[in-house]
C-alpha cells in the first residue's frame, strides 16, 4: 500500500534542505574558525547571495519564467533597512523627505528585514497582478520594465531616497550568523514551497500548460503566489546586502545584481533549489579566486597578477561554457538528497 | 440532471471559418459522439466548450446558465473536463501525480488529492501505473491516465478528443467499456470524438457529423450508418482511405 500522508511528503523530501543548510553551516564555521576579516566578508558575501538566487529561484524555479527584475526587490528591501536602521540625526541630511515616524524609527536588524521583506512582496503583489497574466518573452521583458522603472524612482525620489547618492550609516552587521540564519530561513521557505500544493501546480503549469489549465490550474494566480515570495525573499536579501555593506544606491541592486544572481541561478540549473544554492557557492568560489589573482599572487620572488576585468570575463565564460555543455545547469531539475531513502 | 449545449457557435481564423452556426448538446449519462473529417471543426468546438477558444459568435450553456468568455480553468471548475488529442500528460510526474495535480489545480489538499487520485485509477484499472513516470507510458495507457485525470473531483461532462487514435481492436473495445461505465457509473455527460466510426456507432447514444465547420446530420447509430450525406462527406476527402469509415458505414 502507498503511503499518502504529508508526513510522507515531508520525509522524502526533506534531506534537500537539511543538506544545502549543512553546506551553508560549514562555511560559516569556516569563516569563524579562520577568524580572517576578509574571509569573513567573502562568507558573509556568499551568504547574502544565497539568500537572493534563493529569492529568484523560488519564482523563476517553478514558473519557468526567467524575470530579469528581481533586483528591484532587493532593492526595495535595501532601501527599507536605510529608512529604518540609520541613526534619525544622519537619516535628517540625507533623506529629509522622510515622513517623520520612519524618521525617527530606529529598529533592530531582524526587525528591519522583515519589514524589507513584506514591504517587497506588498510591490510584488502589486506588480504581480498585472505582470502574472503575461507569459514567456512578454513577462520576462515586463519583469525588466518593472525593474528599470523602480531603479528610476529610487534614483529620482531624493527626499526619501537620497537620489542616486550613497546612503551611509548603516549599521554593519559583522557576524556570519545573522547572514547564516537569513539564507537558511530562505533555502527552508523555497523548499516548502516548492513542496506545497502551490508549487506542485505551478511546475506543472510550467511544464504543460495547457493541460494545467483543464485541470482547473489558474496559472496567473499560481504564478502571482511564487511571485509574492520570491518577492519577499529576495526583499530580505537586499536587506542583508545593505546590512553587509552599510551603503546602499540604487545602482547596488541594478543591472549588476540582476546579471551575478541569474548567472549563479542559471549555472546551478533554474529548476532546482539545490542548483541555485550550489550555483553560488561555485560562482563565488570562482570569482574570490579570479579576484585573489587580479590583485596578484606571489609565485616564488615575482608577483603573478591577472589584468583588471579578468574576474567579468571570467565569469561570463564559465557561464557561456556551462550553457553550452550542461543547458540547463550543474543540477538540471534534480536535487541534493541523501542516499538511503528508495 | 445537467445539460450542456453550444448554441449557433461560430469561429473565424483569420478569415478561415472553422465552425458555422454549430449546435449540439449533451446531458448527464449521455454518450454524444462527434464525427467528421480532418479539419472538420472538431477539436475546435471542443475548445469552445472548454473556455480554450472564445467563439466568434453563439454562445456555450450550462444548465441554460452562460459559460461563454469564462476562462479554461473556470470551466473545469465548474464541471466540465478534457482530454488532448495529444495526449498532454505531465511528461515529468509519475502518473499518480498527473492525477493528484488536478485534484489540487481543483481545490483538495496534497493528501485529499493523492487519496482521490489512487480510488480513480483503481476504478480505471490501471493501479499498477501509480509509479510509472508519465511520459515513459505506451499510447493506450497514456490515454487512460489522460481519462483518468480528466475525472478527479466527478466532473458532469466529459469531452474525449480521439482517445483510441492508435489503439488495436481489442484495446478499443476497452475503451468503449471504460466510457460507458463512465457514463452509466458516474452520470457522467460524454462527448466523444473519434475517427473510429465503428466504435462511435457501438458506444454513442447519438452522433453529430460535423463537415467542414457546419453539422450536417445528426441523430441515432442506425440513421448515420444510412445517411448518403454522412457518406458523402467522407467519400469526398483524401483522408478516408486508412480510416475504417467505409466498412463501419457499409
Ligand atoms: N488556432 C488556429 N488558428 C488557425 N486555424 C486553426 C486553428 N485551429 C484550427 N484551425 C483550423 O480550423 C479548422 C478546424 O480544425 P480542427 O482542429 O477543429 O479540426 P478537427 O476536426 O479536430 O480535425 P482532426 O480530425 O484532424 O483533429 C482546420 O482547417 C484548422 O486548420
Ligand atoms: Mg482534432
Amino acid at each position: 500500500m502507498r503511503q499518502t500522508s504529508s508526513l510522507t511528503i515531508l520525509r522524502r523530501t526533506v534531506s534537500t534542505p537539511v543538506i544545502l543548510i549543512l553546506l551553508l553551516v560549514a562555511f560559516a564555521i569556516l569563516s569563524w574558525a579562520v577568524g580572517s576579516r576578509p574571509f569573513n566578508q567573502t562568507v558573509i558575501d556568499i551568504l547574502v547571495q544565497v539568500t537572493l538566487v534563493t529569492g529568484l529561484y523560488i519564482f523563476i524555479g517553478n514558473s519557468g519564467v526567467i524575470s530579469f527584475g528581481h533586483a528591484a526587490f532587493a532593492c526595495l528591501g535595501g532601501y527599507v533597512i536605510a529608512w529604518t536602521t540609520i541613526k534619525p540625526m544622519m537619516k535628517k541630511n540625507a533623506m529629509p523627505g522622510l515622513p517623520d515616524w520612519l524618521m525617527s524609527m530606529e529598529i533592530g536588524w531582524w526587525a528591519a528585514a522583515a519589514l524589507a521583506a513584506l514591504w517587497a512582496a506588498l510591490w510584488a503583489g502589486i506588480f504581480g497582478a498585472i505582470l502574472m497574466r503575461l507569459s514567456g518573452i512578454a513577462a520576462s521583458i515586463a519583469t525588466f520594465a518593472m525593474l528599470a522603472m523602480i531603479n528610476a524612482i529610487y534614483s529620482n525620489w531624493s527626499g526619501v531616497t537620497g537620489g542616486t547618492s550613497s546612503i551611509v550609516g548603516i549599521p554593519i552587521i559583522r557576524s556570519v550568523w545573522p547572514y547564516l540564519a537569513v539564507a537558511s530561513l530562505a533555502v527552508i521557505i523555497a523548499w516548502a514551497y516548492s513542496i506545497s500544493r502551490h508549487g506542485l501546480i505551478l511546475r506543472a503549469a510550467r511544464d504543460e500548460p495547457t493541460a494545467a489549465r483543464a485541470s482547473g490550474v489558474d496559472i496567473p494566480r499560481a504564478r502571482l503566489i511564487a511571485f509574492v515570495l520570491s518577492g519577499a525573499v529576495m526583499g530580505a536579501g537586499g536587506a542583508m546586502l545593505a546590512l553587509s555593506i552599510g551603503v546602499v544606491t540604487p545602482n547596488t541592486f541594478y543591472l549588476g545584481l540582476t546579471f551575478t544572481t541569474l548567472s549563479m541561478l542559471v549555472v546551478g540549473g533554474m529548476g532546482s533549489l539545490s542548483g541555485a544554492v550550489l550555483g553560488v557557492l561555485i560562482l563565488s568560489s570562482l570569482i574570490q579566486v579570479l579576484r585573489w589573482l587580479e590583485a596578484g599572487v606571489q609565485i616564488g620572488t615575482s608577483t603573478f597578477a591577472l589584468p583588471g576585468g579578468v574576474q567579468e570575463i571570467g565569469l561570463g565564460v564559465v557561464m557561456i561554457l556551462i550553457l553550452m555543455f550542461r543547458p540547463t545547469g550543474i543540477m538540471g531539475n534534480r536535487e541534493l538528497k541523501f542516499p538511503w531513502r528508495r | 440532471m445537467s445539460e450542456l449545449s453550444a448554441d449557433g457557435v461560430s469561429v473565424a481564423f483569420a478569415g478561415l471559418k472553422a465552425l458555422s452556426e454549430v449546435s449540439l448538446k449533451v446531458s448527464s449519462g449521455q454518450i454524444l459522439g462527434l464525427i467528421g473529417p480532418n479539419g472538420a471543426g472538431k477539436t475546435t468546438l471542443v475548445n469552445v466548450l472548454t473556455g480554450f477558444q472564445a467563439p466568434t459568435s453563439g454562445a456555450v450553456l450550462l444548465d441554460g446558465a452562460s459559460l461563454t468568455g469564462a476562462e479554461a480553468h473556470e470551466v473545469r471548475r465548474r464541471g466540465i473536463a478534457r482530454t488532448f488529442q495529444g495526449g498532454r500528460l505531465f511528461r515529468d510526474l509519475p502518473v499518480i501525480d498527473n492525477l493528484e495535480v488536478t485534484g489540487l489545480g481543483l481545490g483538495l489538499s496534497r493528501a485529499a488529492a493523492i487519496r482521490e487520485a489512487e480510488e480513480m485509477l483503481d476504478w480505471i484499472g490501471i493501479a499498477s501505473l501509480a509509479d510509472r513516470i508519465a511520459g515513459t507510458l505506451p499510447y493506450t495507457d497514456e490515454r487512460r491516465v489522460a481519462i483518468g485525470r480528466a475525472l478527479m473531483r466527478q466532473p458532469k461532462f466529459l469531452l474525449l478528443d480521439e482517445p483510441a487514435a492508435g489503439m488495436s481492436a481489442q484495446e478499443a473495445n476497452d475503451l468503449s467499456d471504460l466510457i460507458r461505465r463512465i457514463a452509466r457509473e458516474r452520470d457522467c455527460g460524454v462527448l466523444l470524438i473519434e475517427h473510429n466510426v465503428g466504435l462511435v456507432l457501438g458506444v454513442c447514444d447519438h452522433i453529430v457529423v460535423l463537415d467542414s465547420g457546419a453539422v450536417i446530420e445528426t441523430g441515432p447509430p442506425a440513421a448515420i450508418r444510412a445517411s448518403e450525406t454522412v457518406r458523402h462527406a467522407y467519400m469526398g476527402t483524401a483522408a478516408d482511405t486508412d480510416l475504417p469509415v467505409q466498412e463501419a458505414l457499409v
